[in-house]
C-alpha cells in the first residue's frame, strides 16, 4: 500500500470535522449505533463497550436568534448553537444523546434537545460532581458509570462484559496516548506540523469511531518522523481556555502581519481531552475509569480542591508552559462562559510573574476578526518590540 | 363629522394623524427628543398645517406610545389614552380588515399582537430587554455608513455574499458591522447582515405566540424592504406590509376615540 | 489643534529632511497626522465610513493644508482598526504601542498607564517611561460602542456631542441604570424621560453608567501612575470625571494643544518617523 504522506492524511482528518454529520451518517449506514454527547466528561468507554460509537457535538456556526426563545440570552453561543443543532433537526439520526452534568450552558442545551427535539426517549444524564478532589467522588462517579451501564444494557439489549470494558479502555487509552505523540512535535522549534494542524486532527478524534482513527493517526505520526521540520519563527503563542471548534481562530494566529507559530492549546477540544490514560488491567473497570478521568487537566468548572482552592489546572498550565516554551498566552472563551474567565482572573498573576505577556479574545457565533487580529498583533508587538 | 387626531408618541418619534371618518387627512411625524409635550405640539400643528385646519376644527385627540400619559399635561388638552397594543391593533384592524396579527417593529420596542375581526386584542408579546432599540441601531448604522435607511435598504438588496453580525444585541451587532467593513467586505454584505439581524430578533419574538394570518407589519422599519426580504421566511408565514406602517398606533388611537 | 483639518505654519516644508505620517482609522473617525523632522506640521479628522475611502480622505484634508503632496511623504505607518485598508501605507502597527508612543511624547516619561477610550473600543495600555507597551487589556464585546453609545444617546436627547458632557456634570443626584450594558442603559435611559426625570438627571445618570463600565476594564488590567486618557471620550467631562471618581486615580489634564483624538495617529506617525531614520 502506498505510504500517504502527512498532507494527504491530514486533509482527510480535516474534511471529516468540517463535515461531522455525513461522517457519522456513513458509520450508521454500516450498522453501527451512535450517541451524541455534549460534554468530555461523558465516559466513552462505555458507550464503546456498548458497541456505541460517540459523536461530539459541536457548532454548526450558523448565526441564529431562534434559540432565544428556548435558552436565556446570556448562556454563552456555544449552548445556544449545539441547542440549534438539535431543533433544527441536524442531528435527528442520532441513536441516543448523552452527556456529564458540567456547566449550566452546556446543561440547557442538552435539555433543549430532550425536551423540544425528540430526544426524550432517548437521552441520558449522567450524574457527575464537581468538587472532584474528594475522596467520595471516585466512588459517586464509579456509581453513575454502573448507572450509565446499566441504561446502556438495557438500550441495547446486551450485557456489557468486564472484558468489553477493558477492550474500549486499551482503544481510547491509545487514541490519547497518540494524540500526546502528536503534540510533542510542536515542542520543537521546527516541528513537521503545525498548530493549526494539529487541532484539526485532534478535533476528529471527538468525531471519528476510535478504531478507525487510532490507525490513521499512527500513519500520520510515522509520516511527520520523517518529514523535515518547518521553518522556526520568531514568536511562540499559547492557547488556554474553553472549548473551540473555529479553526479559522488558529489559522488567524498563523496569518498575522508578523511570524507567530501556534504551539499549544489547554481546551477540551484539544488537550485537556486526551492527556491523561484509564488504568488498565484493573479489576473494577468502572472505578479504573472513574480514577482515569479524575486525573485529567480539569476544566475550569471543575477544579477546586477543597481547603486550599487551589487550581490544580495550574499546575499542568505552568508544566506545558516549561515544556512548550510559550512567549505569549492567549486566553481563549466563550462571551457567556463564567468558569473560563473567571480562571483567566487567577491566572494572569501567575502568568504576570513568568513575564508572559497574554490577551483575552471572546468566542462567539461570529467574531469581529480584524478585532482579534489587532490584539494579537498587539501582542506580538509587545512581546517583540517591534518599534525602532 | 368630526375631525380627531391621533398622537403615537414614540421612543424615537412622535406620529400624528388627522381623520375625518375613516379618511385619513393629514400626518406628520418628528423626533421625540427630549421634550416630548414640544415634540407632540410640533407633530400635531405640522399634521393641521398641512391640512389646513386649526387645533379649534378638533373635536379629540387620542394619544398613545410610550410617552402618552406626558400627553395628559397642558396645553395639549387630549381626550384619553390608549395602550399602545391596542391602538396598534385597532389600527392595523382599520387598515386591513382580513388581518389577525401585527408585528410592529419601532425605533426601540418590537411587539406583536394578535386581534380579532374588530380589532380587539387578544394576546401580545414585546421583544427581550437584549433586543431594545433595534431600530435606533438601524439609523445609526445608516448614519455611521454616511447613507440614507432608505439607501440602506436599497444597497442590503444588491448584496452578493451572505456574511453575518453578532446577534445578541444591537451593540455587537454594531461592533461586528464595523469590524466587518474594516476587513474590506462590501458595505452592500453588511447591509444585508444588519438587515438579516433585525429581521432574526423580530422573529425570534414571533416563537413565543402563535400568530394568526393574516399577518401584517407595521412601524418604520416595516418599510425596508431589505428587513421584510427576510421575515416571511424565518417565521415561516407570508406577512403583507401595511400602508402608513409607522402611523398604525395614531390610526388605532383615533380609532379608540 | 482642533477642528477638521489645521497646520503648523511656522514649520517650513521645504527644509524638512524627513515627512512621515501617521493615520488612525478608528470605528467612528479616521485622523492623520504628518510630521516635519517629527515636529506635528497638519492634522485631519473625518468620520470613518468605508475605511479605504476615508483614509484618502483624512491623508487629503492634512495635505490640503499644506504645500505637500502624498508622494512627498517618507514613510506612513498606518494603524487603529482600519489600518489594513490603507493602500498608502509603509507599515501598520496596532493602535496598542501607537497609543503608548504617542500618550508618552505628550505627557512625558512619567505615564505608566493609558485608557484609549475611543468610539467602539476602550483599551488599557500599560507601558515604560520610553513609551513601550508592555501589557494591554481590549474591552469585552459587552463593553463595545461606549463612545458610539453616547453619541446615540445624544442625538436621542437632542443635545450636541460637546455639549452633553457638561451637562451630565449639572447634578449628582440621579437613580442608578445598568452599568454592564450600553443596550440597557439606554433603554433605562427612555424610561427615565418617561417618568419626566429632569433632563440634566438622565444625561449624568447615563454617563455615571457609562463610566462605571469603562472603570471596570480598567480596573480588571490595573492601574499605575501617572494615568492619562486618550480617544474621543476623554473631551467628554461628564465621563472623565466619574472615571477618576469611581477609579480614585486622576489623570494627568488634557493638553491644551493636543486634542486627545489625534494621540494614536500622533504615535503612528512617531514610530514611522522613526522607522524611516533606522532605514538612512
Amino acid at each position: 500500500m502506498m505510504k500517504e504522506g502527512p498532507d494527504t492524511i491530514i486533509e482527510r482528518f480535516h474534511s471529516i470535522s468540517e463535515n461531522p454529520q455525513e461522517y457519522a451518517k456513513s458509520r450508521q449506514g454500516k450498522g453501527q449505533l451512535l450517541a451524541g454527547y455534549m460534554c468530555t466528561h461523558v465516559p466513552e468507554e462505555i458507550l464503546y463497550a456498548a458497541g456505541i460509537i460517540p459523536v461530539r457535538i459541536l457548532s454548526s456556526h450558523v448565526s441564529q436568534a431562534m434559540t432565544r426563545s428556548y435558552m436565556h440570552e446570556t448562556y454563552c453561543s456555544f449552548s445556544h448553537d449545539c441547542a440549534y443543532q438539535g431543533l433544527a433537526h441536524n442531528y435527528d439520526f442520532l441513536d441516543l444523546i448523552v452527556t456529564s452534568s458540567s456547566c449550566i450552558h452546556m446543561g440547557e442545551a442538552f435539555n433543549v434537545w430532550v425536551r423540544f427535539a425528540g430526544f426524550q426517549e432517548k437521552s441520558f444524564l449522567i450524574p457527575y460532581p464537581h468538587i472532584i478532589e474528594t475522596k467520595p467522588a471516585a466512588a459517586f462517579m464509579a456509581a453513575s458509570f454502573e448507572e450509565f451501564k446499566q441504561f446502556l444494557e438495557k438500550f441495547v439489549k446486551k450485557s456489557i462484559t468486564d472484558g468489553d470494558i477493558e477492550r474500549a479502555i486499551r482503544v481510547c487509552n491509545q487514541t490519547r496516548r497518540l494524540l500526546k505523540r502528536l503534540w510533542e512535535f510542536l515542542r520543537s522549534e521546527s516541528s513537521p506540523i503545525t498548530g493549526p494542524e494539529v487541532a484539526t486532527v485532534t478535533l476528529a478524534s471527538q468525531l471519528m469511531d476510535k478504531e478507525e482513527y487510532n490507525p490513521m493517526l499512527e500513519q500520520l505520526i510515522q509520516s511527520l518522523e520523517v518529514e523535515p521540520g518547518k521553518a522556526p519563527s520568531g514568536v511562540r503563542l499559547m492557547v488556554t481556555g474553553g472549548a473551540c471548534d473555529d479553526p479559522g481562530i488558529f489559522d488567524l494566529i498563523e496569518h498575522l502581519n508578523y511570524s507567530a507559530k501556534l504551539i499549544f492549546i489547554d481546551s477540551c477540544t484539544a488537550t485537556r481531552y486526551f492527556w491523561f490514560e484509564v488504568p488498565e488491567n484493573r479489576s473494577d473497570k468502572l472505578q479504573a475509569i472513574a480514577e482515569g478521568y479524575i486525573r485529567r487537566i480539569p476544566c475550569p468548572a471543575k477544579d477546586n480542591v477543597p481547603g486550599t482552592g487551589e487550581k490544580k489546572r495550574f499546575r499542568f498550565i505552568q508544566q506545558f508552559i516549561e515544556e512548550f516554551r510559550p512567549d505569549g498566552v492567549v486566553f481563549l472563551y466563550q462571551r457567556f462562559c463564567s468558569p473560563q474567565p473567571m480562571d483567566v482572573v487567577a491566572l494572569k498573576p501567575i502568568l504576570d510573574k513568568l513575564g508572559i505577556p497574554s490577551t483575552e479574545l471572546e468566542l462567539d457565533t461570529t467574531v469581529p476578526i480584524t478585532q482579534f487580529r489587532t490584539q494579537l498583533e498587539a501582542l506580538v508587538e509587545v512581546i517583540k518590540g517591534v518599534t525602532p | 363629522m368630526k375631525i380627531l387626531a391621533g398622537l403615537d408618541v414614540g421612543h424615537v418619534n412622535t406620529k400624528a394623524i388627522l381623520m375625518k371618518g375613516q379618511e385619513i387627512l393629514g400626518y406628520s411625524t418628528v423626533p421625540t427628543g427630549y421634550d416630548v409635550v414640544a415634540a407632540a405640539q410640533t407633530a400635531l400643528r405640522h399634521a393641521l398645517d398641512t391640512v389646513g385646519v386649526s387645533r379649534g376644527g378638533l373635536a379629540g385627540i387620542v394619544t398613545t406610545g410610550i410617552f402618552r400619559e406626558r400627553m395628559k399635561e397642558p396645553p395639549l388638552d387630549i381626550t384619553r389614552t390608549v395602550a399602545d397594543y391596542v391602538a396598534d391593533a385597532k389600527g392595523a384592524s382599520f387598515l386591513s380588515r382580513n388581518s389577525r396579527t401585527v408585528i410592529d417593529i419601532g425605533g426601540n420596542i418590537q411587539k406583536a399582537i394578535r386581534y380579532d375581526q374588530n380589532g380587539n386584542t387578544l394576546d401580545v408579546i414585546q421583544n427581550d430587554k437584549c433586543a431594545d432599540g433595534l431600530g435606533i441601531f438601524y439609523t445609526t448604522m445608516a448614519k455611521a455608513i454616511g447613507i440614507s435607511e432608505q439607501e440602506m435598504s436599497e444597497l442590503a438588496l444588491q448584496s452578493t455574499q451572505k456574511v453575518s453580525v453578532a446577534i445578541h444585541c444591537a451593540a455587537s451587532a454594531e461592533s461586528e458591522a464595523i469590524d466587518l467593513m474594516c476587513q474590506g467586505i462590501d458595505i452592500a454584505d453588511v447591509a444585508e447582515a444588519i438587515s438579516r439581524f433585525i429581521a432574526e430578533r423580530v422573529a425570534a419574538m414571533c416563537t413565543t405566540m402563535s400568530l394568526e394570518k393574516e399577518i401584517v407589519v407595521a412601524g418604520g422599519l416595516a418599510k425596508s424592504k431589505a428587513l421584510m426580504k427576510h421575515l416571511p421566511s424565518l417565521i415561516e408565514q407570508d406577512v403583507s406590509i401595511l400602508s402608513f406602517p409607522e402611523y398604525v398606533g395614531a390610526i388605532g388611537a383615533v380609532m379608540s376615540y | 489643534m482642533s477642528g477638521d483639518a489645521s497646520t503648523n505654519k511656522r514649520l517650513d516644508w521645504t527644509r524638512a529632511e524627513v515627512i512621515v505620517a501617521g493615520v488612525d482609522i478608528g470605528a467612528v473617525s479616521s485622523k492623520a497626522v504628518i510630521l516635519l523632522d517629527g515636529q506635528p506640521c497638519a492634522f485631519s479628522q473625518v468620520t470613518t465610513r468605508r475605511p479605504k475611502e476615508s483614509s484618502f480622505k483624512a491623508i487629503t484634508a492634512a495635505l490640503a493644508k499644506t504645500p505637500l503632496k502624498l508622494e512627498d511623504i517618507h514613510h506612513v505607518v498606518a494603524t487603529g482598526r482600519g489600518r489594513t485598508q490603507v493602500p498608502f501605507a509603509r507599515k501598520t502597527i496596532t493602535e496598542i504601542v501607537c497609543g503608548a508612543a504617542g500618550a508618552v511624547h505628550i505627557w512625558g516619561p512619567t505615564v505608566r498607564t493609558v485608557l484609549d477610550a475611543g468610539g467602539q473600543s476602550c483599551k488599557v495600555i500599560h507601558c515604560t517611561e520610553k513609551g513601550r507597551a508592555t501589557a494591554f487589556l481590549w474591552n469585552d464585546k459587552c463593553a463595545a460602542g461606549i463612545g458610539r453609545s453616547i453619541e446615540t444617546f445624544a442625538d436621542l436627547v437632542k443635545k450636541e456631542l460637546t455639549e452633553i458632557g457638561n451637562i451630565a456634570l449639572q447634578t449628582d443626584q440621579f437613580s442608578k441604570l445598568s452599568d454592564f450594558c450600553a443596550v440597557y442603559a439606554q433603554s433605562e435611559a427612555l424610561d427615565l424621560i418617561r417618568s419626566k426625570v429632569p433632563l440634566e438627571q438622565v444625561v449624568a445618570a447615563y454617563h455615571y453608567a457609562m463610566a462605571k463600565r469603562i472603570s471596570t476594564l480598567v480596573a480588571r488590567s490595573g492601574v499605575k501612575k501617572d494615568f492619562v486618557i486618550i480617544g474621543g471620550l476623554a473631551k467628554n467631562p461628564g465621563i472623565i470625571g466619574w472615571v477618576e471618581g469611581i477609579l480614585k486615580v486622576s489623570r494627568l489634564a488634557n493638553k491644551p494643544e493636543w486634542d486627545p483624538q489625534f494621540i494614536v495617529a500622533l504615535g503612528a506617525a512617531l514610530i514611522a518617523d522613526a522607522f524611516y531614520r533606522q532605514q538612512q
